[in-house]
């Protein structure tokens, strides 16, 4: 563990060199990501302020799953930038040199570069949701607690996605677009996934668990969830993770080290 | 000399279709996203059959039309000119007899095809599946000036998208700017809401950028909830914009040309 730390360390460190080497280009970029997050929970407050109740949903709760969805949202963007960029290692061949590392080529491709831009909204979501929860309800401890624990789960289900996206980049070389796939399904967890109507909602919460990676953790923290999706939720994570790993290991098959 | 701008589309066309399946996602994207925002409205419709001053169907064609004339309007291929002046390629087409803006107009249109062309499958199905709750407008007025509104929007957005491109005279990566200027695009055009929602000062500052003109605008007159008042002041500020957009960009070709220096090539 220590040592993946440390290999992890130093790989972060050229990332963030490599980012900064255009000021102006990560300044912009991130603005771009805050004004983001700012037009939609504009357009959160201007809605709440005209009505009551959005499916059953104060506008409080409201702010809360999009909190989530944010911080949910921006972690595996940090963590597994490495992602976005993969498929043009496999194109140029460059991929071998993540096979010949004396560590996991995956540890390579979904962590290789850490994307340091995302630390501002990473942050800045983390004291809001602290304030906010503060502020706004009364929760108790174990509820955090828990909240912290679904959140997790949520990222590992991310965390499967975008080995399962590494894996395709593999066996087809062609695609660009499906990380940006699984970033755009995520989207409908910007407010709680129960609003939508079946069989969508359906699909969301079980098919694609985009219900269980951002509504649950909120509804945990409010007391709301139902105990069979919360059991429900740790098995759907652990499938994925087995589902996408497996998925990986035969990918790594098709690998025919193009243009190398 | 107008054969080869129509090749240039065609070209957009077949490039298009060398990788079908990275098309298929953003078309599959696309879906997503309008998917998002129309049961997002309809969550907050409710059972109700009024919200913000519009009934349902309104409200419901407003989301969908701006999804759909959103394939017309905001697709676009003009994003590359900025790649070019970084990389030097732009030399290729200033030692060409062709105009580059006319060029590029005429990519763009291609590619505004080639969505559309998609979206008409997309919508077919949507409709055929969701059954949603859509306002035909019956007044072939509204329906003449909507298509006026929507070649206004198209030769807007193609200056906007020119002139953030032509920054990359003076600054290496245009596309950290691109990224800002999508999400500026989203939000001030009325993709995700019809921009009157907003506090009447707030509305009246939008109504004079040019974003709203690509969306917002021609949807409110297919809908024929604008006055007439309202829509020939649209269509005045929408041209006043367009020629702006114009001069501004000839004059950042005309001393960004005096700067480029081909690096890269």
């Amino acid at each position: 563990m220590k040592k993946y730390l440390k290999i992890w360390w130093i790989l972060t460190i050229a990332s963030a060199q490599n980012n900064f080497s255009s000021r102006f280009g990560a300044f912009i970029l991130i603005f771009g990501k805050i004004i983001r997050f700012l037009f939609f929970f504009f357009f959160l407050i201007i809605i709440g302020s005209r009505v009551s109740k959005i499916g059953g949903y104060s506008l409080n709760q409201l702010i809360l799953f999009f909190l989530t969805f944010q911080l949910i949202d921006t972690l595996p963007q940090f963590f597994m930038r490495a992602v976005y960029r993969f498929r043009q290692y496999i194109v140029t061949g460059d991929f071998d040199y993540f096979l010949i590392s004396p560590f996991p080529a995956l540890f390579r491709g979904l962590f290789g570069e850490t994307d340091p831009l995302d630390i501002p909204m990473i942050v800045g979501t983390i004291i809001f949701i602290i304030i906010f929860i503060n502020k706004a309800f009364t929760v108790s401890y174990f509820n955090i607690f828990l909240y912290i624990i679904f959140i997790f789960n949520a990222l590992l289900i991310a965390a499967s996605f975008h080995i399962a996206v590494l894996a395709l980049g593999i066996v087809t070389t062609e695609i660009d677009n499906a990380i940006m796939l699984y970033r755009d399904t995520t989207q409908m967890g910007r407010i709680p996934v129960d609003i939508y109507k079946e069989p969508l909602r359906g699909l969301i919460t079980f098919i694609i668990p985009v219900g269980i990676m951002m509504t649950v953790p909120a509804k945990v923290l409010l007391g709301i969830a139902p105990f069979t999706i919360i059991i429900i939720s740790f098995l759907i994570a652990a499938i994925f993770l087995s589902l996408s790993l497996f998925f990986w290991k035969r990918a790594l098959r098709f690998y025919s080290s193009a243009s190398s | 000399m107008i054969k080869q701008y129509f090749l240039a589309a065609k070209n957009t066309w077949d490039e298009t279709f060398v990788y079908r399946l990275n098309f298929s996602i953003w078309r599959i994207r696309t879906v997503i996203s309008l998917l998002i925002t129309y049961f997002l409205w309809l969550a907050l419709l409710g059972n109700g059959s009024f919200i913000f001053g519009y009934t349902k169907a309104q409200m419901i064609t407003y989301i969908l039309g701006t999804a759909f004339i959103g394939n017309l309007v905001l697709s676009s291929r003009s994003a590359t000119i900025g790649d070019e002046i970084n990389t030097g390629d732009l030399s290729n087409y200033l030692i060409k007899p062709m105009n580059y803006f006319t060029y590029w107009f005429f990519r763009d249109l291609g590619d505004k095809a080639m969505n559309m062309s998609f979206a008409l499958i997309e919508f077919f199905l949507i409709f055929i599946l969701l059954k949603p709750d859509f306002y035909l407008q019956p007044n072939i007025i509204y329906v003449v000036l909507f298509v006026i509104a929507l070649l206004i929007s198209i030769t807007i957005l193609f200056f906007l998208n020119v002139l953030v491109s032509l920054l990359a005279f003076w600054v290496d990566e245009v596309w950290p700017l691109r990224f800002i200027f999508f999400i500026i695009i989203q939000f001030f055009a009325g993709s995700l809401f019809p921009l009157d929602i907003l506090p009447k000062p707030l509305f009246l500052i939008f109504s004079s950028l040019p974003f709203p003109y690509l969306l917002y605008f021609p949807m409110k007159i297919y809908l024929g909830n604008e006055n007439w008042q309202g829509i020939l002041v649209g269509f005045l500020i929408s041209v006043i914009w367009i020629f702006l957009l114009i001069k501004f960009t000839n004059f950042l070709w005309e001393i960004g040309l005096r700067k480029y220096s081909a690096q890269g090539r």
